[in-house]
This record gives structure tokens, sequence and C-alpha cells, in this order.
């Protein structure tokens, strides 16, 4: 498990990227029978997801994953145990199945009773392996991305949080 | 660690309040999300014991829309505050972009907040942050009360690694958007 490389204080993903995050995420769920999958990071932002529907509130789920995920680090370190690298919630209707890729980002899977938890726990693994190897490469090519670009939409959004952000915030109703 | 997703124009950032229990983390994130307009915020997450204490995080993901093509979007989080947490406390830590340190104003609170101050500095060190150069802006929150404690007196003991500091009574609004504003700042920032 490859440790967090704390200087490296922005993760920049590209089209290329997000275009092989998102085969691979097919891939798994056209082989397991998954409705859903996606990938997050350490703080349980999105990097990419697949979806056979129309899903809701993913955002606070990769919230909860992520922030339950960090959780179980902590039971690990109690326990003397090196961490866990899964995470299963198993409902009547549905499962989900989350997979560590290199301690650094989450890979979520949710499926239903048409698929095997067997099967999905090798598929994701198997997942986890090539996920790992193209975000090594998208997290060591961020260090190298060239600021400009994203200095000048951090100049343009501290002028947007001024406006959002006023002493008394700014309701609907104002 | 903030994510830039230039595939899909979106730019995140994680922003944790922390804080000893009681200090007003939960006020911060209820009222900003009842000021600011429904179309940039998602609804407010709170992981609760009975006693409405709380027990895991709250969670709030707000929109700043978007700047030169890229949707901004920033998750709050609070930690629950009571020491038996700490654990709790380091989980929700995970992955932050800036930290908003909120103090309780109040005379009989400060071991509290320097336990707590103390506490944080170990956990981002132990995340292999430099605590002197994180993103980290504090709150002095309840000066609204009698028993609260002087901004020089705060300042001398609490802020003594000199980060921005607004006085602030939570419940009613006062400091939220201004602690909210320079955190949000300090992140993109660092971008």
């Amino acid at each position: 498990m490859s440790q967090f490389d704390p200087e490296i204080s922005r993760m920049v993903v590209v089209e290329e990227d997000q275009a092989q995050i998102s085969a691979c995420l097919q891939r798994l769920m056209a082989d397991s029978g998954a409705s859903y999958s996606m990938v997050i990071d350490r703080a349980g932002q999105i990097l990419a997801s697949e979806s056979d529907e129309v899903r809701p509130e993913m955002v606070h789920l990769g919230a909860l994953i992520a922030n339950t995920y960090a959780s179980t680090q902590e039971m690990a370190r109690i326990l003397k145990e090196d961490g866990f690298k899964t995470l299963f919630q198993e409902g009547m209707k549905e499962k989900i199945f989350t997979e560590t890729v290199r301690g650094r980002w989450l890979l979520v899977v949710i499926f239903d009773k048409q698929s095997q938890v067997g099967m999905v726990k090798v598929l994701a693994r198997r997942s986890s392996a090539v996920l790992a190897n193209i975000l090594d490469l998208v997290e060591r090519r961020s260090t190298e991305v060239n600021g400009p670009r994203f200095r000048q939409v951090g100049k343009a959004t501290i002028d947007t949080i001024d406006l959002l952000f006023k002493d008394d915030g700014c309701s609907d109703d104002e | 660690m903030a994510l830039i997703n230039v595939a899909a124009r979106e730019i995140h950032g994680k922003i944790v309040y922390y804080g000893p229990g009681l200090s007003g983390k939960t006020t911060n994130l209820q009222y900003i999300h009842s000021r600011i307009p429904s179309n940039t915020k998602g609804e407010l997450l709170s992981i609760e014991t009975e006693t409405e204490r709380t027990l895991f995080f709250d969670f709030l993901p707000i929109d700043l829309g978007k700047v030169h093509g890229f949707t901004i979007r920033f998750h709050l989080y609070t930690v629950p505050g009571q020491v038996l947490y700490e654990r709790t406390r380091v989980a929700v830590l995970n992955g932050a972009d800036g930290v908003v340190f909120v103090a309780d104003a109040s005379r009989d609170r400060l071991p509290d907040n320097l336990q707590s101050l103390r506490e944080l500095a170990q956990n981002l060190t132990a995340q292999g942050k430099r605590f002197l150069d994180y993103p980290l802006v504090m709150q002095y929150n309840k000066m609204d009360l009698p028993q609260s404690l002087p901004t020089p007196v705060l300042d001398r003991y609490i802020n003594t690694v000199k980060v921005p500091r607004f006085e602030a009574s939570a419940i009613n609004g006062k400091g939220v958007f201004e602690t909210l504003r320079a955190i949000s700042k300090l992140v993109v920032n660092k971008l």
C-alpha cells in the first residue's frame, strides 16, 4: 500500500484519465452485473462514476463511505492491523462493496441479488489493480501540471467567494 | 487534497470545522445551510447521538457555481467534539484542504480549547501536513456571552500561530460567513 504524499496538494484529472477510469468502471459493471460504481478519494470526492440509472445523493454517499473507511483504518490501528482493505454493506435490495485502491482512493460498487458477492469481490480487486496504475500516473502528473490556468481560476473563485459568502449569507427570500 | 477534474470541469475542496465539544461547529454549518441559496447547497447531513450531539460528522456540500467554466464545490464537515471521539476526528480530518478551529470563548472552556488545538496540530502532523503552513483560520465563538474572554486574551492563549481569527456568535450568524470566506480563500490559494 503506497503512502499518501502530503506534498501533493491537488489531484488533476484530465479527459484521458477520466476516459480510462470510466472504461474500467464500465467493464467492471458489465462483468459483474453491478448497477453503479464510482471512484472516490479519501475526502469522499467523486473522481468518476458510472450508473445504469440516475441516482440522487451520491455526493452524500461518497462522503459517508470515505469517512466510514477512514474510521475502519483507525479500528485497524487499534487492533495493530496494517489496515482493512474492504467494506461491505448488505441490504435487503442492494449491497455496497468498497475496495481500497492503493490506500489512497476507494472503488465503490453497488449491486443487487442478481450479482454474486464473491464475483463482485474478485472483479473489484482486479479493477482496483487497473485503477491503481491509472491513478498513480494521474497523481505523478498532478505535481507537474502547470499552475497558471488554475491560478486564474483561483483568482476568479476568490471574487465569487466574496460575492456568495457575504457577511449574512444570501438566502432565497432576500 | 483538492481535486481538479478537468474532464468534468469541477474543482473540489474539503473544509473541516474542528474544536472542542459544544463550541458551535454544527451551529456554523446550520447557519450556512439556512442562509445560502438553495441552488448552491445540498442537504445538511448530520450523524448525531440521541441527545443531538455530533456522533460522526455533519456534512454540507456547497456549490459556488461556474468560474472560468469550472464548477467550484466545497464540502464542509464538522468533527464530533467530545473527548471520547478522538479517533473519529482523525478519520474525518482525512484529506482535508483546510480547517476552521471553532473555539468556545467562555472563560471556563479555555483548557478545552487548548487541548483540542494541540490535538489538531498532532493529527495534522501525523497526516504529514506542516501545521504552520496549513490553511487554518480560527473562530472565537460565543463572544456574545457575558463570560466570554476578551479577544486579546484569546489571541494570546489560543492563536499563538497568528492565523486569521474572527469573533463570532454563530447562533446569531455573526462571524459565520466571515470565517467561511477566509478559509475558502486560503484553500483556493493552495490550488
